[in-house]
């Protein structure tokens, strides 16, 4: 005997049209790096190291920093729009 | 009118097959969500379909009631467990429940259900000897219904917005009640603001599980400095988003109870024992801090059977431990209700 069932999903899991890659600029000769500090273990000292290496070693522009506020937010409004104002590339992180 | 695609399958085993091709399971077996099945579980909650349980922002996702009956469906509950599940989802999706967060983690935390009131011997949701662990089918559908709906509906699918390193068999199910009538302690939910003849369904985010085993001590005080101990060897680490909401829980065993009924103490002395020892300032690497912002955020829950000296503590994982009413047609609301 067929069986008719209902689809549990709230729409199939490939249906993430919206997510998709940034554009990657072809080089970070002018561009100002955005840092995203999630708080979480030692994340912020290894973008700092990150950040560093990366100013030594190419022509960037200058970088934008914020540090969220907790670990299970978002940036505060204000570091939100210093990120999408001042910065053109930006480099975030998960993990502890 | 049932909003969700349907489709047709020959027999019984494909679509068992195709569940686990669409990755619709957990890994065990579901059960056919029918039209018919899902219109009888929505029947005893009195929702209908498109009723709005919660929505995950960060996800675009909104959980409808239709949704949670579905995964309900397949979890193996009965249509009677339905309202629990129900109340379990608007738990999970209350704001400072944070679903995106507690269910894309890398820590892999679960999510306890803790039922209260007269519906937990109405549905024999277990309280008692194992009730932590297998073998009671609404303990375990009710649980696994909830995670259901966080994998197929909040699309927390491992590898995709499941981001655990190792995840946690606790996140297949874990549902239990609480043993009311072990002494005359005030039930959890009633020390939370409802009706003891209300039902009610607490969900805790749990970042991890620990054993308190304490068989040496014979007095209250032993037995919550041993809790001191334990809680205190992990520390709970404050949180912005969260503020001073974050619970712990502590579900403790017939051997520890004892004590505490002996001597006469309610659960409203013991969390003004533990609270000041508890959020003492951190003395070193295995002596940290527990943040809670107030005794009663410290939630006590009898349960288990005789024989072992122990009491669970279970850690938060960046939610607070939120309750929800269960709410059935026909229900009289409690005068002293919230």
């Amino acid at each position: 005997m067929s069986i008719v069932a209902l689809d549990p999903t709230s729409g199939p899991v490939e249906g993430t049209a919206r997510t998709r890659l940034a554009p990657r600029p072809p080089s970070l000769s002018g561009q100002r790096l955005g840092l995203v500090v999630n708080g979480l273990g030692c994340s912020e000292r290894f973008l700092d190291a990150l950040a560093a290496q990366l100013l030594a070693t190419t022509e960037l522009d200058g970088v934008v920093k914020v540090v969220k506020s907790s670990v299970s937010v978002p940036p505060d409004p204000g570091d939100w729009s210093r990120l999408t104002e001042g910065a053109t590339v930006a480099i975030t992180g998960f993990g502890g | 009118m049932l909003h969700a695609r349907r489709e047709e399958w020959p027999d019984a085993d494909a679509f068992l097959e195709a569940a686990y091709e669409r990755g619709w399971t957990d890994g065990l077996p579901v059960v056919p969500a029918t039209p018919e099945r899902v219109e009888a579980f929505l029947a005893t909650s009195g929702l209908a379909p498109d009723t709005v349980l919660g929505v995950v922002p960060t996800r675009e996702v909104t959980v409808t009631a239709e949704h949670a009956a579905i995964n309900s469906v397949m979890a193996g509950c009965r249509p009677e467990y339905f309202p629990v599940v129900v109340a379990a989802v608007r738990a999970h999706l209350d704001e400072h429940g944070n679903c995106h967060s507690t269910t894309g983690t890398l820590s892999g935390a679960a999510h306890a259900v803790i039922v209260n009131g007269p519906i937990r011997d109405e549905l024999d949701i277990a309280y008692g000897a194992g009730c932590l662990g297998p073998g009671f089918r609404a303990n375990a559908t009710i649980g696994r219904a909830l995670r259901l709906v966080i994998r197929n509906v909040c699309r927390a699918v491992p590898g995709f917005l499941d981001r655990a390193t190792f995840s946690w068999p606790l996140r297949y199910s874990f549902c239990f009640g609480e043993d009311e009538a072990a002494g005359d302690w005030t039930p959890l939910h009633v020390q939370r603001g409802y009706a003891p003849d209300q039902s009610t369904v607490t969900v805790h985010s749990i970042m991890r599980m620990v054993s308190a085993w304490d068989s040496s001590s014979r007095d209250p005080e032993g037995v919550l400095d041993t809790l001191v101990a334990e809680t205190r060897y992990h520390g709970i680490a404050g949180d912005a988003f969260l503020g001073d909401g974050v619970n712990v829980v502590y579900v403790m065993g017939r051997e520890h109870q004892r004590f505490f009924f002996d001597a006469g103490w309610s659960k409203e002395r013991m969390q003004a024992y533990l609270w000041p020892r508890l959020t003492a300032a951190t003395a070193g690497f295995h002596d940290r801090r527990v943040n809670l912002g107030h005794p009663e955020n410290i939630l006590i829950v009898a349960a288990g059977g005789a024989g072992m000296a122990e009491t669970w503590v279970l850690f938060p994982h960046l939610a607070w431990a939120v309750t929800r009413v269960v709410e059935r047609p026909g229900d009289v609301p409690s005068e002293t209700a919230r």
